[in-house]
């Protein structure tokens, strides 16, 4: 079943030392429920995040920005999956949507990554993966996607500089997109040759720690008056998560298992742009290749021809700048990708937009791969 | 670790990290680490304790410089995949004298080493790391 965007928000994605957790909710809450024409009607508020606890030292905190929202007496209800926590709020609103048990929902996604120093701030992203294998180490959070990237440019013999070219196209593209934390470009050579966070991957590989908030409105048709898009599927699976389990850590199992599943509910084929889960330069790569859109070893070569860029002959990949520079504040990150794919579909995207753009697919995931989840936006 | 430092966690996990206790599921007979309620392959309860061999080779490698909080002094950090045969199993690498060294298949064997202190409670943690094979000339 299809639901429909009517309102969304969203705040530039930087260090707002001078707006709280919920600050910044409230901005892009209230974008989206005014575009939508006012807090009637709203069933339900979806929270996500999956630092609050820790960095706002808060527990349900849906409840709390409720009444912080004016919204005191709505069903509310916190949904975190890690980095893809923001997916996860919008397919359980779906599903209430579906399941009429709310005919409008608000998601709201919101994180802070800069309450604390950076070194507390890797030991509460080290949470992400596997605490039964890495927590006793002190492995921060781009170890194991270190392990991986080193593991995919050894087997199928892809050089560093080949490896650069993603971040230089993020960078591109979110260049134009007035929400990105890093509106600026690089050229691919800057990426080896900056910081070592976990060798191989460098600070330009890996995304900026940023705080950042945005919204939907969902509704269902019945109610669905000026929609600018429309979610016609969502998908998930769970997967191993850790590159030592799985027999074939070049692809993300999980992510694999949804695309099957959205395959076989909606028509994922012919997509203009997809926005995926770029946490690091090598978690894209496996994304493209898992999906299919390149063939293994080869999605670093194809984005260095600009098969991906906008124009290229492929899908558009992150028209907003993706992780990598738009930003990633985790649980929030997923309700971006939705507002920014809602926004492409019609027309009003503030960055690079395509002509002429009626599907988008958005890929997110927790670590590397415990969680994945597909959605599909169309044009309404 | 990611995690806060507590005794009961790291008494409770006694065997798995300081014997290297791995699982063997009796009816698919994969073998993984540390042991989970069921088989992560083929979903089965029943599942054997078994010792894993305490050497292997290495498959991939990183020198980590972004280090989580109660470490720094411990920078860089080392952290491998590691083949042990009958299954992988990814830990932190130790006296790595200089980066270089690290190389794939380089073997590597398990050693105690210290992980965290609680600096308020004046606890040291220790866990299985592994170190590079010393080559007999």
């Amino acid at each position: 079943m299809v639901v429909y965007v009517e309102g969304v928000g969203m705040t530039k994605i930087d260090r707002h030392y001078d707006f709280s957790l919920k600050d910044l909710a409230a901005k892009a809450a209230f974008n989206a429920i005014d575009q939508a024409g006012g807090t009637d009607g709203i069933d339900y508020l979806i929270f996500s995040s999956s630092l609050a606890s820790l960095q706002d030292s808060q527990l349900d905190s849906a409840s709390y920005l409720a009444l912080s929202l004016g919204l005191k007496g709505v069903r509310a209800l916190n949904v975190e999956a890690g980095e893809a926590s923001g997916l996860a709020a919008i397919s359980v609103a779906k599903s209430l949507l579906e399941s009429h048990q709310a005919d409008k929902v608000l998601v709201v996604g919101a994180e802070k990554l800069n309450e604390f120093v950076s070194s507390k701030v890797y030991k509460q992203l080290q949470m992400l993966y596997d605490g039964d294998t890495k927590s006793f180490y002190n492995i921060g959070f781009a170890g194991e996607a270190a392990l991986l990237m080193r593991l995919y440019m050894d087997t199928y013999n892809v050089d560093r500089e080949t490896m650069s070219y993603w971040p230089a196209l993020m960078h591109s593209n979110a260049k134009e997109n007035p929400y990105a934390m890093l509106n600026f470009a690089i050229k691919p050579d800057k990426v080896a040759k900056s910081q070592i966070l976990a060798d191989p991957i460098t600070l330009l590989d890996s995304y900026p720690l940023g705080d950042g908030a945005a919204a939907v409105i969902l509704s269902n048709k019945d109610v669905a008056k000026s929609p600018i898009a429309k979610i016609s599927a969502i998908e998930s699976s769970t997967g191993y998560g850790s590159i030592e389990l799985s027999d074939d850590p070049l692809q993300f199992d999980s992510l694999s298992d949804a695309y099957r599943r959205i395959s076989n509910i909606a028509d994922v084929s012919n997509i203009d742009f997809i926005e995926i889960h770029d946490s690091f330069t090598i978690t894209a790569m496996i994304i493209l290749e898992t999906l299919g859109l390149a063939n293994r070893g080869k999605a670093a070569e194809l984005v260095s021809t600009g098969y991906f860029s906008p124009g290229g002959k492929g899908p558009a990949a992150n028209l907003s700048g993706g992780l990598k520079a738009r930003g990633h504040p985790l649980g929030a990150t997923g309700v971006y990708q939705i507002v920014e794919s809602s926004l492409q579909v019609s027309g009003k995207f503030p960055g690079i937009k395509l002509s002429n753009a009626k599907k988008g697919l958005v890929v997110s995931l927790n670590g590397l791969g415990s969680s994945a989840y597909v959605a599909l936006v169309e044009e309404v | 670790m990611s995690m806060d430092l507590s005794i009961s966690r790291f008494w409770r996990k006694k065997e798995i990290i300081y014997k290297l206790n791995g699982a063997k599921c009796k009816s698919c007979g994969k073998v993984h680490y540390p042991p989970k309620n069921a088989c992560p392959y083929c979903g089965s309860r029943d599942l054997e304790y078994i010792e894993l061999p305490r050497k292997g080779k290495l498959i991939s490698y990183t020198t980590i410089y972004a280090i989580p909080e109660g470490a720094r002094s411990q920078s860089p950090i080392y952290f491998g995949l590691i083949d042990l045969g009958i299954t992988k199993i990814t830990a932190e690498l130790t006296d790595i004298t200089d980066p270089s060294i690290l190389k794939k298949d380089m073997e590597v064997e398990a050693t105690l080493r210290k992980t965290q202190e609680d600096r308020d409670a004046g606890l040291i943690y220790y866990v299985l790391k592994f170190r590079p094979v010393l080559v007999q000339k």
